[in-house]
């Protein structure tokens, strides 16, 4: 009440202002954001229970996820969006509903800081200019034909001065052009599986059948089958906050059906929340430890007569290595996993005692939970990328898989093991509908190429892993592989395909360093993220909003999607392949080549070619009918075709949902044919079998010549694990990074897009989580600032404390866009990537799970979020 | 006072995982600015953690989330205590801010014990969650309900949804349901009687000015422990 008075005179002026016909614009408000136009609020309140036009548009990133949406637009306008709405809903044939995010997408699409011109930084002159300025000089306007002009001059310096081994470019379209140039370095990475990248295709869980096609998508049962679980083991897997969308409904029907669930993770998830019968507060990077000692006591424990723990018949038949009796061929039988279990060579048993000292869980516990597991009939091992995204968790998958080999929770209705993650979390098996191929054909690239999966064969081609990209451009000098460092000289950096290489990269302080090297830097955008802040040209790209779509098969099995432009692309911004083109004529390339296919093109092909799963479940049969009409519309040389549904439904509706039902034809049930026959049904391993001896894996890990792993999944410590929070192990003396840290997808981005949205900055403040046990010690309170150094860089942020996390560990959401405080080298944004390292181990897997780092008290009062200044530039120049 | 048409929401606690999609269809829906949230999603935690053989082990942690709006009280003391009668109650018990009449002398925000009437420095009015009232009548669902991808919340008239839900109208940290007759009934979280017992706390981090962390105010900031 006592601001009445005050209240009452704001009130006087703004109705002052309203009647004087003055639009009130609050920086922060809505209609500031929303759009670059202006819509009274007459006209919105009109249009909210008016039926406009609904568009149907997708939801394009990475997010795990996969949703149906679309645009209301009125005269170019978006005013709202909605999800699906296409079907009644039910738990059998859900709608894809979409996630806040998609929820917020045209906050996102016509953001007030959207690029809206092509624009260079001031001091950039040919050659570079000065480079120091990256990150904090002044931007110019530039029209498109400077632009161009600016990035083939300096494309065409670079390659004749230095060759095209000095023009590095990560993706996108106008990889194209520089392939027909000539070529450029490339970069590879396992930044999402991890260690899951090479060792689950080597050990068997994601070994290709011949001719029934699958790989990580295949290697659980479908979200059918897992209702048939008595219980489902969730290790490290929060779809509630990494597979948005559906999955997290579809694990509540599993739970609805009977199963129960234990979450082992070092979060109290929001999954949990809603899941967890039973939590397992694991450290993060010890769950390999902490499995070992769930095996050593099923073996300790197992009476096959009166307490029948392990599935040997499992094991004898379908794996190799386990014990002496059963290794593959040409290996030294006392290199058995069950010995190493026991202790026999090193002399340590791996109990549970061992194991509970390592990863926090109390000897007893890990007893009763590999009890229960293997007790129980019907049970999913699941498990994420997450665990495998720590150094030296090559051998993690493997361990993994082992403990399903051991209980026999593979191949049979409501058994599985194996990783249940992004699009196929909770939901396993090849996709029941999907699209044809758009017939863009691929241009070789003669300098760079080549991934992790083609290496351990001498690398010919230059391609930087991508932990090495900034000591690469600093040092000059890469990993090659084994004995092989090769040398790389970044002259021209491409950052096409809308990436944020500075921000989603580990070791990010080296990259602020790193990213002042390059003579010169070009890349696309749609806002000013972290990557385009340093670069010396900016080129804004059209979202998917802007453009056509093609038929969009990269969601959950179910579904697929097609999106339509919403919007005239807005201000200046054009489609990536556009600037290819127009990059590619300039350099005197053929641009026919470059877009081998016109979209209307690769939209007939991926139509034409889209398939669905039959009713029966045996083959595919065509989606669309398409007529002489659709085509002419389209505007290709095409015949019509029948199908399922017609092309001109899928158009109006944007979606396309194969609806199921628990009988149906649809189930997948990984491994079924191999366990009941693994002789008649090998797998692409070379024993055939699922291989808990694996040389192919230990020679591949090698390979690459950073670490190397033995053939059986023994345990290694992470690099900056929790072994390394202490100085000396033996007395348990901490060290000057005595917590541990680990980073998570979180609610208000996927990856790192949509960080610069402000209803999702208001809805996900970017904090940092501890335990109260922690904060307490070092004086911190709930909502303090804080500051938090590991080895590699410092964040401010403020403290979330919460009994969620375990004590001695602390996280963060990745993606954060970083506000760096140049002078004090620290990043008030938050980024996850300035406290990791880029610390690169075995098959080239990053460390972001395994960090280490302190906090203190930080003196300062941090701004909330969403009342940061957007990044808008050119603000006075309104689009009409 | 039974009002046989009045509305209300339902919410099924035990499924709600706090992602905000109920807020941010609600925002889209409504154009609404940031600071302004005419649903709000609480997130309520507890539990500690005890030092067993060197090792901690975790004491009934919990946490669970509230997605509430305005709830449309039966007996709404933001009515009472506006000065200018700019709050009615419609014949469906939908609870109306008249924003012709509205003064925005905030009596109702102090008043409402769930911080459902939200203040708009840009629009200078008081605003709040009219369960979406023009949806409704082109037989369309409020955009919350659409929106929530647990499908953990619901709406229709009372009667319907105590008959289906039971009575249950208030868990920890929402006031005691006797105050105002909120039109919510809730399903609740499986540890809101067995672990929570009044003593764990709303962790949203509030700000200097309460009201604007996620639109959650004064008065469950209040019950913060
Ligand atoms: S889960 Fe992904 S696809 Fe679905 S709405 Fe969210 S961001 Fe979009
Ligand atoms: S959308 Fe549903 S699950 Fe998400 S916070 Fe709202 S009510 Fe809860
Ligand atoms: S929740 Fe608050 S604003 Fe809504 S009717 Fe009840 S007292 Fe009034």
């Amino acid at each position: 009440m006592k601001n009445a008075t005050t209240s009452r005179r704001n009130f006087f002026k703004t109705a002052g202002m309203l009647a004087a016909g003055i639009t009130v614009l609050p920086s922060n408000s809505i209609k500031g954001a929303l759009l670059p136009y202006k819509i009274s609020p007459v006209v919105k309140r009109h249009v909210r229970s008016v039926e406009g036009k609904w568009v149907p548009v997708v939801c394009w990133h990475d997010c795990g996820g996969r949703c149906a949406l679309k645009a209301l637009v009125v005269n170019n306008k978006i005013l709202r969006v909605k999800s699906d709405d296409t079907h009644m809903d039910t738990p059998d044939y859900p709608q894809q509903r979409a996630c806040l995010r998609g929820r917020s997408q045209r906050m996102q699409v016509c953001g007030p800081d959207r690029l809206k011109y092509p624009m260079r930084r001031k001091s950039w002159a040919p050659g570079g200019g000065d480079k120091s300025l990256r990150g904090k000089d002044e931007w110019v306007r530039i029209s498109w034909d400077e632009a161009l002009d600016i990035v083939v001059n300096e494309l065409k310096r670079i390659k004749e001065e230095y060759g095209n081994e000095s023009i590095f470019s990560p993706g996108g379209e106008i990889k194209r052009t520089l392939n027909l140039f000539g070529g450029c370095v490339d970069s590879w990475s396992n930044d999402s599986l991890g260690s899951w990248m090479g060792s689950g295709k080597q050990i068997g869980l994601y070994a290709k059948k011949p001719n029934n096609g699958f790989d990580w998508v295949g290697c659980i049962g479908d979200r059918m089958d897992m209702r048939n679980c008595q219980l489902v083991v969730m290790w490290g897997v929060n779809p509630a906050w990494s597979s948005p969308g559906s999955p997290t409904y579809n694990f509540l029907q599993v739970k609805k059906a009977g199963a129960k669930f234990i979450f082992i993770d070092p979060f109290y998830s929001s999954s949990a929340a809603i899941l967890a019968d039973d939590w397992y507060p694991v450290r993060p990077g010890t769950d390999h430890a902490m499995i070992l000692g769930i095996m050593h006591t099923l073996l300790n424990e197992d009476n096959p007569v009166n307490n029948p723990l392990i599935d040997w018949d499992f094991l004898n038949r379908c794996t190799v290595g386990f014990d002496k009796y059963h290794m593959p061929e040409g290996a030294d039988p006392s290199e058995n996993f069950k010995d190493y279990l026991l202790g026999k060579n090193d002399g340590q048993p791996k109990d549970a005692e061992w194991a509970a000292e390592i990863c926090g869980i109390p000897a007893a516990r890990i007893k009763i939970l590999a009890r229960e597991i293997a007790n129980t009939k019907k049970v999913a091992l699941l498990t994420s990328w997450a665990p495998a995204r720590v150094n030296n968790s090559d051998s993690w998958p493997q361990a993994f898989m082992t403990l399903g080999c051991m209980t026999g929770h593979i191949g049979e209705s409501g058994r599985m093991t194996g990783t249940s993650i992004h699009i196929a979390t909770g939901n396993g098996g090849p996709p029941l509908v999907y699209a044809g191929n758009t017939g863009l054909e691929e241009i070789p690239n003669q300098v760079g190429g080549g991934s992790n999966y083609t290496r351990g064969r001498p690398e010919e081609k230059l391609s930087i892993p991508g932990n090495q990209i900034w000591s690469a451009i600093l040092t000059g000098e890469y990993t090659a592989g084994k004995d092989r460092n090769r040398k790389v000289d970044i002259r021209l950096m491409y950052l096409g395909g809308v990436t944020n290489m500075l921000g989603s990269r580990e070791g990010q302080k080296k990259g602020f360093e790193a990213i002042k090297k390059p003579d010169f830097i070009v890349c696309h955008a749609h806002f000013l993220n972290t990557t385009a802040q340093y670069s010396d040209v900016v080129l804004p790209v059209t979202t998917q909003w802007e453009r056509d779509g093609l038929l969009q098969d990269d969601g959950n099995r179910e579904v697929i999607f097609l999106g339509s432009k919403a919007i005239e692309p807005l201000f200046e911004s054009r489609d990536d392949m556009w600037i290819a083109k127009e990059i590619g004529a300039r350099l005197g390339l053929d641009t026919r080549l470059i877009e081998s296919a016109t979209q209307a093109q690769q939209l007939y092909n991926s139509a034409s070619g889209a398939m669905v799963i039959k009713d029966d479940g045996k083959g595919y049969e065509p989606l669309l009918t398409i007529t002489e009409e659709d085509i002419k519309n389209i505007g290709v040389v095409g015949s019509p075709q029948k199908g399922r549904i017609t092309f001109k439904e899928l158009r109006e509706k944007g979606v396309y949902q194969v609806p199921r039902s628990p009988n149906d034809n649809f189930r997948h049930i990984p491994l079924e044919d191999f366990r009941k026959d693994p002789v008649k049904n090998p797998l692409t391993t070379r024993s055939g079998k699922l291989e808990i001896h694996c040389s192919d894996l230990a020679e591949f890990v090698a390979a690459f010549g950073w670490s190397v792993i033995k053939p059986i999944p023994e345990y290694v410590q992470p690099i900056e694990g929790y072994e390394a929070s202490f100085s000396d192990w033996k007395t348990k003396t901490k060290s000057k990074y005595p917590l541990q840290f680990y980073s998570v997808h979180y609610l208000r981005r996927a990856g790192s897009t949509y960080d610069n949205v402000s209803w999702l900055r208001e809805a996900w403040p970017q904090e940092f989580f501890i335990n109260p046990l922690d904060a307490e010690v070092r004086g911190i309170n709930h909502g303090d600032t804080i500051k938090a150094t590991s080895r590699h860089g410092t964040v401010i942020r403020r403290a979330h404390i919460t009994s969620r996390i375990r004590p001695g560990v602390t996280s963060m959401g990745a993606g954060a866009w970083s506000e760096l405080d140049e002078k004090l080298g620290v990043d008030n944004a938050g980024s996850s990537n300035m406290l990791a390292g880029d610390i690169t181990t075995g098959q080239g897997t990053s460390g972001w799970n395994s960090c280490l780092l302190e906090v203190e008290k930080y003196g300062k009062e941090l701004i909330p979020d969403h009342k940061w200044p957007a990044r808008i530039l050119f603000k006075n120049e309104i689009h009409e | 006072m039974n009002n046989k048409n009045q509305l209300g929401f339902y919410l099924d606690s035990g499924a709600c995982i706090g992602c905000k999609a109920c807020i941010i269809a609600c925002k889209d829906k409504n154009d609404l600015p940031v600071n302004i949230n005419w649903r709000r999603v609480i997130e309520y935690c507890g539990g500690s953690w005890n030092s067993e053989k060197g090792n901690f082990v975790p004491s009934g942690v919990y946490v669970y989330y509230l997605s509430v709006s305005c709830q449309h009280c039966e007996s709404p003391p933001c009515l009472e205590a506006c000065p200018s009668s700019a709050i009615s109650k419609g014949d469906d018990g939908i609870v109306h801010i008249d924003q012709e009449k509205c003064i925005h002398d905030q009596s109702c925000l102090y008043a409402c014990p769930y911080d459902a009437p939200q203040f708009g420095s840009d629009t200078a009015r008081m605003s709040k969650c009219d369960m979406c009232a023009d949806l409704r009548a082109i037989d369309k669902n409020p955009a919350c309900v659409d929106a929530c991808p647990l499908r953990a919340l619901s709406w229709g008239k009372m009667d319907e949804l105590r008959e289906k839900y039971g009575n249950i109208t208030a868990i920890d940290p929402l006031p005691d349901g006797s105050i105002t007759s909120p039109s919510m009934i809730l399903t609740p979280h499986r540890h809101t009687r067995l672990l929570s017992n009044g003593k764990g706390h709303v962790t949203d981090l509030p700000e200097k000015a309460p009201t604007e962390i996620n639109g959650i105010g004064p008065n469950i900031i209040k019950q913060l422990k």
